[in-house]
């Protein structure tokens, strides 16, 4: 699940940029707490999109694995003199909906809703509640935990989780993004509800926030919105930044025996921070090895060419520290050696000699003709929008992002990929019924 | 479906409250035109984004097929991508990629459906290779070979190895005796051993010609151009002569059905379901909105029954949900899945969504919970608009299933006008213990992990 996640952020950071459409600008303003703010009007649809982006993921866990997460969970479980139910109930009475969940670097509160007054002021209503005055009843507390600890269980039941989590722990080591988002079974087994207030105290406050609002609402009802919502969150403290990651020298090999038909495949090492100088040549090297479907080279050689597999790719997710390049399939398990030896060599073919003129060519035309497929709806702006500002990158980079697509060469990509990506440094981990386990 | 890594099965997608709707507030103009040859267009023009999708529909899928070709429609609708007459296999994606666009297929018991999403101004690309694919496939036995193993391993990914997945699969062929949803979309795994290159050729043969097809464009675009466009590339495509599909009307269920399915698993896990009708059987349509409402009622929104009385209120389930959808072509399944609370029993989960249809039968619901279910059903057809593929989607599967595509302007007007006595009825008349179908997934251990690990 997590890896989907990051795909969509590595992609929505993607996607964008032509001069043929109009590209939509993004307000933006600070509150007097901090709290960073950008919008877009829209017209057309009378809804009205938000997420409130708190830096407070699970890498700010520390010893409390899982804390991040399970904070977000509890956060609509009851709020001022409301009970979970009532919470429920009030969104659901104007057909609006809100969930709040975690990732490596942040927590996100999303909101989406229809824009009329009436609506809104049900709805807004109880984001403010809950946003503002969550209140940990103990009794939701330890069921969302119980919750918890089955959804850990049954990671066990899922080849692919279970390389996931493998992968991760072995890329990072003893950094925070080792860990698993919500935790461990008896990390979070030890969790209090008091752990859980502190940690909302000290990361749910203005300095740390960031809210970006797309939808049928004007500027003036903009501000009002927010400062309602967010307005009297304290300032508090700037998360310190999470450490930087120590991109391993050699990468290791874990197999893991599990009985499934499918070998779960993956690969990966530490390499991109967001706004990172390589970025577009790297997105764009990507696009050619695995990162579009059917014309990378990745999906031509597992399956067009094999058969040896439903799904193939490879992405970059950009993060806070070094987020992972990755690449993945499954296959049944007697194909597995044939399937590893053909993604190493796909990878190594193309960070030794690049991309071709010709795949350069057919990825510039896929990426600059499909700019308006990346902006077609409020949800999709939302998405953009939030990848643009939570990555600092600047509010402009709509405008200018197939112009610096275009701009690249074959030999940039090349240089860009030896650089950063080789195969000696990246883990494998293969999870399924592996005969080779024990060697 | 052939997508890559996202893993979907639309029709077969339990849990989703299907909310097929018109909000009032917004122009919600179709055009239809059926071509000589039988194709049928429908065009619905939104001009929010410079962008169009453009879907054309088979109607054709998992139960039109029978036994020991299980799994046919799917595997064709992978193939459709391997070559035709003139374009080499991978071509088609290229020339869509190269234009900027996205597409992909999927297919469901009732319908095979392919997709491009571009920039408007490309919508002619997306036509003519359709048409093309439309008449002039062309099956070669080596991409036919590779792509099976394909297939084959998008069902270890999302069945043999998904416990839930497999478990699903068993529930669906014993709830169903007569009626072919009874088989996998998917298709069974030596069904798929078994597939031969001509059972893809016939079955090409038989489904697709544009006499069985819908070309549904979405988008910043104008009818009369798109009915002219169609025109040009579909229109010298012969119709074909069908002979009518057989009914396969399932047979009444004369008692209750259960079963244990053991898995490798860590979670036990309930599914149960209630033989029902649907729009496109039923003769008494406010039945089936009733049922619509009903799902909403258990499981519409974090505020439905199931939620707040299952896992908040008594804690006997870790998740729980209902489900129905109204757009089958054939009579269907009122579905229930859960998981139990840690320390709760699968039979204690059991009794206490029996005891939620039992009141149900025996309380007509509040107003207010009543009003609450519509109020989402209606927000949700505001939502549904921001998307061109889910509005094309509507269109292009009710027409296909049989139900045609005039109904969804009904939908919301239906829905608001169910009673909280036609949902005490429907409970009443259809969620009975003869007719229900009950797993019980019970998790075997999983061998302790081995793990080596070693430098590479």
């Amino acid at each position: 699940m997590h890896s989907k996640v990051s795909v969509l952020l590595a992609f929505m950071l993607a996607m964008v940029g032509s001069q043929s459409m109009a590209v939509p600008t993004i307000q933006h303003w600070q509150l007097a707490n901090g709290a960073a703010v950008y919008f877009v009007p829209t017209e057309g649809l009378p809804l009205l999109d938000v997420q409130l982006v708190f830096d407070a993921g699970s890498a700010r866990d520390g010893e409390k694995l899982g804390l991040a997460a399970l904070t977000s969970v509890l956060i609509d479980q009851g709020a001022g003199s409301l009970t979970a139910q009532q919470i429920a109930e009030q969104l659901d009475s104007v057909g609006a909906r809100m969930g709040a969940s975690s990732s490596r670097d942040y927590t996100s509160v999303s909101f989406r809703s229809l824009s009329d007054q009436q609506t809104l002021k049900t709805a807004w209503g109880v984001l403010t509640k809950v946003v503002n005055t969550p209140s940990f009843p103990a009794v939701d507390f330890s069921r969302e935990k119980q919750r918890t600890l089955l959804s850990i269980k049954q990671r066990e039941e899922s080849p692919g989780t279970l390389a996931q989590l493998a992968l991760y722990q072995q890329m990072y080591g003893s950094h925070p993004y080792a860990n698993p988002i919500q935790g461990q079974y008896d990390s979070v087994e030890k969790l209090s509800v008091d752990e859980l207030k502190a940690f909302y105290k000290k990361y749910y406050v203005g300095s740390n926030l960031t809210v970006v609002l797309v939808g049928g609402i004007s500027r003036q009802q903009a501000e009002l919105l927010v400062d309602q919502a967010v307005g009297r969150l304290a300032p508090g403290e700037k998360a310190t930044p999470i450490a930087a990651v120590d991109t391993p020298l050699n990468g290791a090999v874990i197999q893991q025996s599990y009985p499934s038909q499918q070998t779960h495949v993956l690969y990966g090492m530490p390499v991109l921070k967001h706004n990172d100088e390589d970025y577009f040549a790297l997105y764009v090297g990507n696009h050619i090895l695995g990162g579009s479907g059917f014309s990378s080279r990745i999906v031509k050689e597992i399956r067009e060419e094999r058969g040896l597999a439903y799904s193939a790719y490879s992405y970059f997710s950009p993060m806070l520290q070094k987020g992972p390049f990755m690449m993945g399939l499954q296959t049944k398990n007697e194909s597995l050696d044939e399937a590893v030896k053909a993604t190493k060599q796909v990878l190594t073919q193309f960070v030794d000699k690049g991309p071709s003129e010709e795949e350069l060519i057919a990825a510039k035309k896929n990426i600059s003709g499909g700019f308006a497929l990346k902006l077609d709806s409020n949800k999709k702006l939302l998405a953009n929008v939030v990848g643009i500002v939570v990555s600092g990158a600047p509010l402009d980079y709509l405008n200018t992002y197939v112009q610096k697509v275009n701009a690249l060469t074959a030999k940039q990509i090349q240089q860009a990929f030896q650089r950063r990506v080789s195969i000696k440094n990246m883990t494998l981990v293969t999870v399924g019924e592996n005969k080779d386990a024990n060697n | 479906m052939r997508k890559l890594s996202v893993t979907v099965f639309l029709l077969n997608s339990l849990y989703s409250l299907t909310a097929f709707a018109s909000p009032e507030l917004m122009s919600n103009m179709v055009h239809e035109k059926v071509l000589k040859n039988g194709l049928k267009i429908l065009v619905k023009e939104d001009r929010r984004a410079p962008v169009m999708v453009s879907q054309v529909w088979y109607k054709v899928g998992a139960s039109y097929e029978y036994d020991g070709i299980t799994g046919v429609s799917h595997v064709l609708e992978h193939m459709m991508f391997q070559g035709t007459k003139n374009l080499e296999p991978g071509e088609f994606s290229k020339i869509i990629a190269a234009n900027g666009g996205q597409e992909n297929a999927f297919t469901g018991a009732d319908y095979t459906a392919y997709f491009q999403t571009m920039e408007a101004s490309r919508l002619e690309v997306s036509l003519r290779l359709e048409a093309e694919r439309m008449q002039h496939l062309n099956l070669q036995q080596k991409e036919y070979e590779k792509e099976l193993q394909v297939v084959m391993e998008e069902r270890r990914l999302r069945t043999e190895d998904k416990p839930q997945g497999q478990t699903y699969e068993y529930f669906k062929a014993m709830a169903y005796t007569s009626s072919p949803y009874r088989n996998p979309i998917i298709g069974w795994m030596q069904d798929l051993k078994d597939m031969q290159l001509a059972d893809l050729a016939q079955w090409y043969q038989r489904w697709y010609a544009p006499n069985n097809a819908t070309l549904v464009v979405v988008g910043d675009v104008d009818a009369t151009q798109v009915f002219s466009l169609a025109e040009k590339h579909f229109g010298a495509i012969p119709a074909v002569s069908f002979t009518p599909i057989k009914q396969r009307v399932e047979v009444p269920q004369l008692g209750v059905r259960r079963s244990i399915i053991k898995q490798t698993a860590r979670l036990p896990y309930l599914l149960m379901g209630y033989k029902v009708p649907v729009l496109n059987t039923t003769d008494k349509e406010t039945d089936v909105y009733a049922l619509e409402l009903l799902s909403g009622i258990l499981s519409s929104g974090n505020s439905a029954r199931l939620d707040s009385r299952l896992v908040r209120g008594q804690q006997v389930a870790t998740n729980a949900s209902a489900g129905y959808d109204l757009n089958a072509r054939l009579d269907s399944l009122f579905l229930f899945d859960g998981v139990p609370a840690d320390g709760r029993s699968l039979q204690e989960l059991e009794k206490a969504i029996i005891s939620e249809i039992d009141n149900l039968k025996k309380t007509p619901v509040q107003q207010q919970e009543l009003d609450r279910i519509k109020a989402q059903v209606i927000a949700a057809a505001v939502y549904q608009k921001d998307s061109n593929f889910y509005q094309a989607l509507q269109l292009g599967m009710l027409e296909t299933v049989g139900i045609g595509w005039r109904k969804e302007a009904e939908y919301l007007d239906k829905v608001k006008a169910v009673t909280a006595e036609q949902i005490q009825a429907v409970a009443n008349n259809y969620l009975i213990e003869d007719h229900l179908t009950v797993v019980h997934m019970q998790p075997q251990p999983i061998d302790s992990k081995r793990e080596a690990r070693h430098a590479q």
